[in-house]
């Protein structure tokens, strides 16, 4: 069933895409941008870079939406990145916690984290603790 | 404990997350690097001809930070620095991730484009001295505790004395923090040594290359801010004078701000440096069919569909508008 469906949801997705970038250039009347002139060294990396920046921005924005940030400041925000940004953004955003820390329920004893940090903050390793002496100034 | 944990950042998430492992493994490691210290600042000395010993930077103000906001204090320094009058409070809608109680990078850096400054990159601590040697205060990104326990917090490095092993931070209290250089290396390098500079158009990261800051500036047009990406442009060309974005970018942005005479001039330039770039023909073109010189627009559409590459369905379409219809 799942399959049946799948294919021509696909390229209906897959053509609303593609007019979205051709209205995009569209939109751009003929101006060549700066950005392709400086990618232009390496072409297939940059057309992928696009192509990903393309399809990134939305998920970006909506994963910052769900960090608290009003969909305008968002837009905004991702607005002000460059494409190779975006992408490298959107790479790395994946990553990004549901909730709170599972590391910090692993660990649990709050004690032991508190003496792990004091000696790695005497030993310099560390400055979490203010009260912990550093330089003799 | 947590008042100045700030934030979680997409670069060093990853990091984090595949902490957590084993506790015990990453106790005896610390244990055994205990004796290792960090790096030397003797043999830095030898390795970068050039660095001045010390250096401290006057003009930076301490803005000490609210809970969470050492992104936003970090930025309103080295941007008062730059000549903004910003202050923490102003930039905490633009940086701030309410859930993640701290700020992501880009946000940092986008905002520094919104206010029309350069955001470049420095990475190491090579560039890092070479930066504040040569006047320029540079935002950092530390993990104040460990990988597995991060304490993540935005800093302004504004000086630095090698002989007396010390670097000064401006870490969101009211006063300059001296960290050895030991603490700070090990807090640095748990970011990858990320670091910023935040620059007027007009002023030259001490370590730039040509196209790293030419991504700067293209930032700057991407946040809009026209005049000071054609700054941004001209500080470029006085370095790498005749590089082909930097005329391009210096042409758009002159374009954007309707100035057209000018922005003919930079894509002249860029036609005349480079006969065979489509682009810089394909935009005169543009230009000259703005300003109503339509046989001269019809020239320079001409030569770039003769270039052809793969751009080539722009310089058709150029052409195309230029033969069918008014600007």
């Amino acid at each position: 069933m799942m399959k049946t469906v799948a294919k021509p949801v696909s390229f209906l997705l897959i053509f609303c895409l593609l007019s979205m970038g051709f209205a995009l250039g569209k939109a751009q009347a003929a101006m060549v941008g700066t950005e392709t002139v400086l990618n232009a060294t390496k072409t297939h990396q940059t057309d992928r870079i696009r192509l990903n920046a393309f399809l990134d921005r939305p998920k970006v924005q909506a994963v910052l939406e769900a960090q608290g940030i009003s969909p305008e400041e968002a837009r905004a925000r991702i607005a002000c990145l460059t494409d190779s940004e975006v992408a490298e953004l959107a790479a790395t955003v994946d990553g990004l916690p549901a909730g709170g820390s599972a590391v910090g329920a692993l660990i649990g004893a709050g004690v032991l984290v508190f003496i792990v940090l004091l000696i790695t903050d005497i030993l310099g390793f560390t400055h979490v603790f203010p009260f912990v002496y550093h330089h003799p100034r | 404990m947590s008042s100045r944990s700030c934030i979680i950042t997409p670069g060093n998430f990853r990091a984090t997350r595949r902490q957590g492992a084993s506790f015990l493994s990453v106790t005896i490691l610390f244990i055994l690097l205990a004796g290792c210290g960090g790096v030397q600042l003797t043999q830095i000395q030898k390795e970068m001809a050039g660095i001045p010993s010390r250096a401290e930077l006057k003009n930076v103000p301490l803005y000490p930070q609210e809970a969470d906001q050492c992104g936003a204090a970090s930025l309103a320094m080295v941007l008062h620095w730059s000549g903004i009058p910003a202050t923490p409070e102003s930039l905490v809608p633009e940086v701030y991730s309410p859930s993640l109680k701290g700020s992501l990078q880009p946000a940092i850096i986008g905002a520094a484009r919104r206010s029309g400054r350069v955001a470049y990159h420095i990475y190491g601590t090579e560039g890092l001295l070479r930066e504040v040697g040569g006047g320029h205060p540079v935002i950092v990104l530390l993990n104040l505790g460990l990988s597995w326990h991060p304490k993540w917090h935005y800093a302004v490095v504004t000086g630095y004395d090698l002989s007396e092993n010390f670097v000064v931070v401006h870490s969101g209290k009211i006063k300059p923090e001296y960290f050895p250089f030991r603490v700070f290396e090990n807090t640095w390098a748990r970011s990858n040594r990320w670091g910023l500079l935040v620059l007027r158009p007009a002023d030259l990261p001490v370590t730039a290359d040509e196209k790293s800051y030419l991504a700067a500036v293209l930032g700057l047009e991407k946040a809009r801010q026209w005049r000071e990406a054609v700054n941004g442009y001209q500080t470029a060309l006085r370095k790498w004078p005749g590089s082909l974005t930097a005329l391009m970018g210096l042409g758009n942005s002159l374009y954007a701000l309707g100035d057209l005479p000018q922005a003919e001039k930079a894509f002249r330039d860029a036609a005349h440096l480079y006969p065979t770039s489509g682009p810089a023909f394909n935009n005169l073109a543009q230009v000259l069919w703005k300003e109503g010189r339509r046989e001269e627009a019809l020239a320079a559409a001409e030569k770039a569909v003769a270039l052809g590459g793969p751009l080539s369905a722009t310089f058709q379409k150029t052409l195309e508008e230029i033969q069918s219809g008014n600007p």
